[in-house]
């Protein structure tokens, strides 16, 4: 009989703990490696706003014309746009108004009134907007500055964030109706994304009425991505559920951003089959439209 | 009540090599974990088997895991399993403290003869170094004996090749040669166990 046949020796008592504990103090659970620089709110809102005036400035007039989501060309959506940029210019001069509006409707006047201009005139005013919400946010100077837009409150730094979610996803939008292949964040901004959507995770879960308590462990693999626990349903219910959702982090935001079903997330479950579905459709209840 | 799975659409998809190197890659500890689970008893045998008994063999096993969970993107799925790769990795590592053994046994026993009186290691370190050692001491012995004389004058006694030739009464050019091709021998004694291993 030769060694290899042999059944493996009994791993020594205590080597395990020994072997873990010396793994965490090496590397920190729940950061991606190759770790990714951390990134300012500031200037992943300002990348995603460049990658959408690359995509603007790469479109024929057939393609502004091509319908993209809810009855809006390509035109109209970036009128959308402009009218959330005037809405966020507004909410951090303080103004009430914003706080308590729709979306949608605060938004559909300037996404109309795109249909009588020149592409170029729609391009350029909404890229002017975003730059003077950067500028906005630099007068302010406190990120950590509470602010309400929309019906949401939230600081402004996950404000700006937010905003990357809505810029990329309209992004693809715009992309996907005419034929161009998806764009994907760079890693920093994906990774400030996915630590806004996990951490707004019970938001989401109260959203869609999740009653069944869940200690989640959302695994987002890939450049950017990470590990994140997050505890959902009523904080005062016995007996949580552990689960585990493994999936992509390019997937998983746009889950968030309502681009992708649950189903089509292609995550690794450990745990309830449903109740994953339940974590999954909390995270696209976080998107606006 | 509705049942776990019945209405479900998101599918359970069976853990794999490349799902448990990509939680790593992201953090998930309980990966890690999962993985020490599974794969620590095959590799704690394959440093075993180079190192026989002792603490040597779990210090691979440490650093193999470690090694695992800060750089998780050097195990490629494409090229074998979790588990061929971890224990190639424990003998290359086995092996590598074996050679770094010979090296300080050598260098050891040069600093005794030069300072006879004098103690450089500590009690613990004479324990931690014992596994590594009886593994250099038995590559040793499957030396030719003309070989094994040379190496143990030369390095676990410490003389020159003046002294090595005068004591086994051959030219000096012979005693370098002979330490030349017993060190080569020993390369090969070591490389054959981590052959036989894999």
């Amino acid at each position: 009989m030769t060694a290899r046949a042999q059944p493996p020796p009994a791993v020594p008592g205590g080597l395990r703990e020994r072997v873990l504990a010396a793994s965490r103090q090496a590397r920190a659970a729940g950061i991606g490696v190759p770790e990714v620089p951390p990134a300012a709110p500031t200037d992943a809102f300002s990348a995603a706003a460049s990658a959408m005036y690359r995509l603007l400035c790469s479109l024929s007039e057939a393609d502004w014309r091509v319908l993209v989501i809810r009855g809006l060309d390509a035109q109209c959506l970036i009128g959308h746009l402009i009218g959330v940029e005037k809405d966020m210019h507004r909410c951090l001069a303080g103004d009430a108004a914003v706080a308590r509006a729709d979306h949608v409707r605060s938004t559909q006047a300037e996404a109309l009134r795109q249909r009588a201009r020149p592409a170029e005139a729609t391009r350029e005013e909404w890229y002017q907007a975003a730059c003077r919400t950067i500028a906005l946010v630099a007068e302010l100077g406190d990120l950590d500055a509470g602010v309400v837009l929309h019906g949401v409150p939230l600081p402004v730094r996950d404000l700006l964030v937010a905003r990357v979610f809505e810029l990329w996803t309209h992004e693809n939008d715009i992309r996907a109706a005419t034929g161009r292949p998806a764009s994907v964040p760079d890693p920093p901004s994906l990774r400030l994304m996915a630590a806004l959507a996990t951490a707004y995770l019970p938001f989401g879960a109260a959203l869609v009425g999740m009653r069944d308590p869940v200690g989640a462990r959302l695994v987002l693999t890939g450049p950017g991505g990470g590990t994140w626990d997050v505890l959902l349903g009523p904080a005062e219910a016995p007996g949580r559920t552990s689960l585990r959702i493994v999936t992509d982090v390019v997937r998983f935001c746009r889950l968030v951003g309502n681009r992708v079903a649950p189903a089509d997330v292609q995550a690794q479950v450990s745990g309830d089959p449903w109740l994953a579905e339940s974590v999954l459709a909390a995270a696209a209840a976080l998107a606006l439209d | 009540m509705r049942s776990a799975a019945a209405d479900a659409t998101v599918r359970f998809v069976n853990s794999s090599d490349a799902l448990l190197a990509a939680r790593l890659a992201a953090g998930d500890d309980y990966a890690l974990a999962e993985i020490f689970d599974h794969l620590a008893a095959t590799v704690y045998g394959a440093a075993l088997r180079v190192l026989g008994e002792g603490a040597a063999a779990q210090d691979v096993v440490q650093d193999v895991f470690v090694d695992l969970w800060r750089h998780p993107d050097r195990y490629d799925p494409q090229t074998g399993t979790l588990g061929s790769y971890l224990s190639v990795r424990a003998r290359h590592r086995a092996v590598d403290l074996v050679r770094s053994e010979l090296r300080r046994m050598a260098r050891q026993e040069r600093h005794r003869r030069l300072n006879p009186n004098g103690r450089d290691k500590s009690p613990l370190d004479e324990v931690a170094a014992t596994d590594a050692a009886n593994a250099v001491r038995a590559a040793v012995s499957l030396l030719p004996e003309s070989q094994r004389q040379v190496i143990e004058l030369a390095y676990f006694r410490g003389l020159t090749y003046r002294e090595v030739a005068r004591t086994t009464g051959i030219p000096e050019g012979t005693a370098k040669s002979r330490l030349r091709l017993a060190l080569a021998k020993l390369e090969t004694v070591l490389d054959r166990q981590l052959l036989e291993s894999l």
